[in-house]
This record gives C-alpha cells, sequence and structure tokens, in this order.
C-alpha cells in the first residue's frame, strides 16, 4: 500500500523545507511531493533540497489545479492513499497522519480536516480566526450544508486524505477557481464517504494570508455561485470504485 | 400631432445614397481586411466566418435599405435606427459571450498542458531516485495495476 502526500506551494520558501520535514518525520514510508504552482522565488529548489519530488507548473494556476496535479500525479503512479496539506506551516504533519488512518481503514473516501471543534466551532485553543474568516466561514458552511445535507465546520480546509476513488474524481472533475468547496459539493454528489476529523492547526510560518476584507467578498460570491451552478450540473460518470 | 403620427408610422428609411455607398464600401473593405488577416496568419478561418457573416449583413443593408425596415416591423420598431443599434448591439454580446466561452476553454486547455508538464518533470525526477530517500522502487508505470 503506497501513499503520497503531497504540498501545493505558492511562494513558500520560508516555510516548505520545514514542512517536508514534518512530513517525513510524522510518515517516514511515504513519498512526499511538492506541486510548485509558479513560484517566483526558490520554493521548488528548497522542496528539493529537503527530499521531495517537486512538480513545477510553468505558471501560477490557482490553489485548484495545484491540487488537481498532486490528484494526477497519485492516481497515474498507483498510489493507493494519498494526502495533502498547505506549505504555510499551519497544518501539522502529525495529524495528516490521522486523516490518514481514515481513508486507510476505510472508513471514508475523503476525510476533511477541520480547524473547527464540536460543539463550539468557532472557539478553539489554538486558533483564532480573523472577522473576514469568521464571515466566510459562517456563509460557505451554511450553504454547504445546505448543498450537500450534511454537516461541514471547516469547508475551505486544505488538509485532505483521499483513496482511489476521490483520486480520480478530483483527478477529473477539479474547479480551478474554486477547489476547496466545489469539491466537498461534488464529492457528495458522487456518492463519496465524506467525513471531517477535527484536528490541531497552527499559526503561520512565513507569508502571509491573501484575505483582505475585499478580496472575501470576492471570494465569498464567487462561491456561492460556483455551489449554485453545482447543484445543476449533470453528474460526471461512475466514478471508479 | 397628425402629421407627426403620419410621419413615424411611414416605413421609410432614412438613408441617402451616398451613406448607402459609403456603408457598401466599409463592408467591402471591412471583408478585405478579415482576407489579408487569415492571409497573413493572424485569423484562423473557424474565427473569421462570423465576422464575414457581419461583413455580408453590412453590405445586404446597404444594397437593400427596405429590408431594414421590414426587420423593424417584424421587431414591432417605430424607428428603424433603434431597430438597427438593438440588433447590432445584441449581436456584439453573444459575440463577445462567445469570446468568453472560447477563452475559458482556452484557460483549462492550458492548465492542463502545465500539468501534464509538470507531472512529466516530476516523474522524470522521481525515476532518476534524487527525490525520496527511501530505496524503495520508485513510480511504477502509469498504467500500474498495483492499485486495489
Amino acid at each position: 500500500m503506497r501513499t503520497l502526500v503531497f504540498i501545493p506551494a505558492w511562494n513558500e520558501e520560508a516555510s516548505v523545507a520545514t514542512v517536508i520535514a514534518g512530513v517525513r518525520e510524522a510518515l517516514p514510508g511515504d513519498d512526499v511531493l511538492v506541486v510548485d504552482d509558479g513560484s517566483v522565488d526558490s520554493t521548488a529548489e528548497r522542496a528539493r533540497e529537503a527530499g521531495a519530488i517537486v512538480a513545477v507548473l510553468p505558471f501560477n494556476q490557482g490553489l485548484g489545479a495545484a491540487l488537481q496535479t498532486g490528484y494526477l500525479y497519485a492516481l497515474r503512479n498507483g498510489y493507493d492513499f494519498c494526502a495533502h496539506l498547505d506549505a504555510d506551516g499551519q497544518h501539522p504533519p502529525p495529524e495528516v497522519a490521522r486523516l490518514l488512518e481514515e481513508v486507510r481503514a476505510d472508513r471514508a473516501d475523503l476525510v476533511i480536516g477541520s480547524r473547527y471543534r464540536e460543539p463550539e466551532p468557532d472557539a478553539t485553543d489554538d486558533y483564532r480566526p480573523t472577522f473576514s474568516r469568521r464571515v466566510g466561514t459562517s456563509v460557505f458552511r451554511f450553504f454547504l450544508t445546505l448543498a450537500t445535507r450534511q454537516r461541514f465546520t471547516d469547508t475551505t480546509s486544505g488538509m485532505r486524505a483521499a483513496n482511489r476513488r476521490a483520486m480520480s474524481l478530483f483527478s477529473e472533475n477539479y474547479s480551478p477557481d474554486f477547489a476547496e468547496i466545489e469539491s466537498l459539493q461534488l464529492a457528495v454528489r458522487e456518492g463519496l464517504r465524506v467525513e471531517e476529523l477535527p484536528v490541531r492547526m497552527l499559526e503561520r510560518v512565513g507569508g502571509s494570508s491573501f484575505l483582505t476584507p475585499l478580496r472575501s467578498a470576492f471570494f465569498i460570491f464567487k462561491g456561492l455561485i460556483v455551489l449554485l451552478v453545482g447543484q445543476f450540473r449533470p453528474r460526471s460518470v461512475e466514478v471508479e470504485r | 400631432m397628425s402629421t407627426l403620427l403620419a410621419a413615424a408610422t411611414e416605413p421609410t428609411v432614412h438613408l441617402t445614397s451616398q451613406t448607402r455607398i459609403l456603408a457598401a464600401a466599409i463592408a467591402i473593405a471591412f471583408m478585405a481586411m478579415i482576407l489579408e488577416l487569415i492571409r497573413r496568419n493572424q485569423l484562423q478561418e473557424r474565427y473569421s466566418v462570423v465576422w464575414f457573416v457581419a461583413g455580408v449583413g453590412m453590405l445586404v443593408g446597404a444594397a437593400f435599405p427596405g429590408l431594414l425596415g421590414v426587420v423593424a416591423d417584424a421587431m414591432g420598431v417605430r424607428d428603424t435606427n433603434v431597430a438597427l443599434f438593438s440588433i447590432v448591439l445584441l449581436l456584439l454580446l453573444g459575440l463577445a459571450l462567445n469570446f468568453s466561452v472560447i477563452m475559458s476553454r482556452q484557460a483549462a486547455q492550458i492548465t492542463r498542458l502545465a500539468q501534464e508538464r509538470a507531472l512529466e518533470k516530476a516523474r522524470e525526477q522521481a525515476a532518476a531516485g534524487n527525490g525520496a530517500a527511501e530505496s524503495r522502487p520508485q513510480a511504477p508505470p502509469p498504467s500500474s495495476s498495483s492499485s486495489r
């Protein structure tokens, strides 16, 4: 049983090596792939030095395309499971190992690491979201729950684990614009077992969040369109079981 | 009042022969420009059809201005100018949308192309063995049957 852990990275030279080292320590038997989404800094070099395989997109394509590249690599190279986490150091690798346990035990096809914890989903010990993020999170949580009739707390989480069924679905259908939310909607619609697991998340090691209030508003608007359209999208062919 | 009504219902089109000649000349020049762009490989044939249709439409409009009146009548528009502008505006809107659709398709193609290249390079690196430090054999053939 082979597992691939991939890390989408865009200009994350400050943190990518630390994240790779963490993954190799927490998941010693697994292969590590960094998808460099057209970085202009030395992300790819740092990643290679740290011992990861690097897939370099020649120009910035957006998170969705970067994630899809990772899923494609896992699918085509015969990996049984894959997981991904952010390159900025917010996602502790041992938590990724916990997500992978869920798909390895075949309890789910796709497992999402949630930074929020029931029953008080907005307050955690380690993580304090900004106002923009709190608003966006609640809006998406509401509409995604409405669309999928399944409760999700962390709709935009970039820490996930998947089996081959989810891999093959995401390597063909992944919106470059709105990866996280649409993929959840899609997975539920296609009958995948999607599970959310509360995880510990940390403050960023390097870089800064791209969320300003204006961008958040645009982000939310775009997300709602994606969700609305997604409800009326025709189902794709039956994915690999 | 009665003269105004009479003028409004009158189906004549206010095009002098001078404007008709000018319109025809522009239409012909336009189509010549499209041909020249195709000849210089700056425009692909499949995207030129719609512009040719536009040029022919202009020419027909210049040759038979009465047609415009008929079209305006069919639309229920009293002023032929309004009819003309509405039609042109709608056509341009449709054309712009068409371009957005083409652009989206090409963006998706470019993305997939970039992904394929990245994957190939990554596979090369994995095969060369300077990636993961494990001694386990790396990257079986793409159509691996090891997936269970």
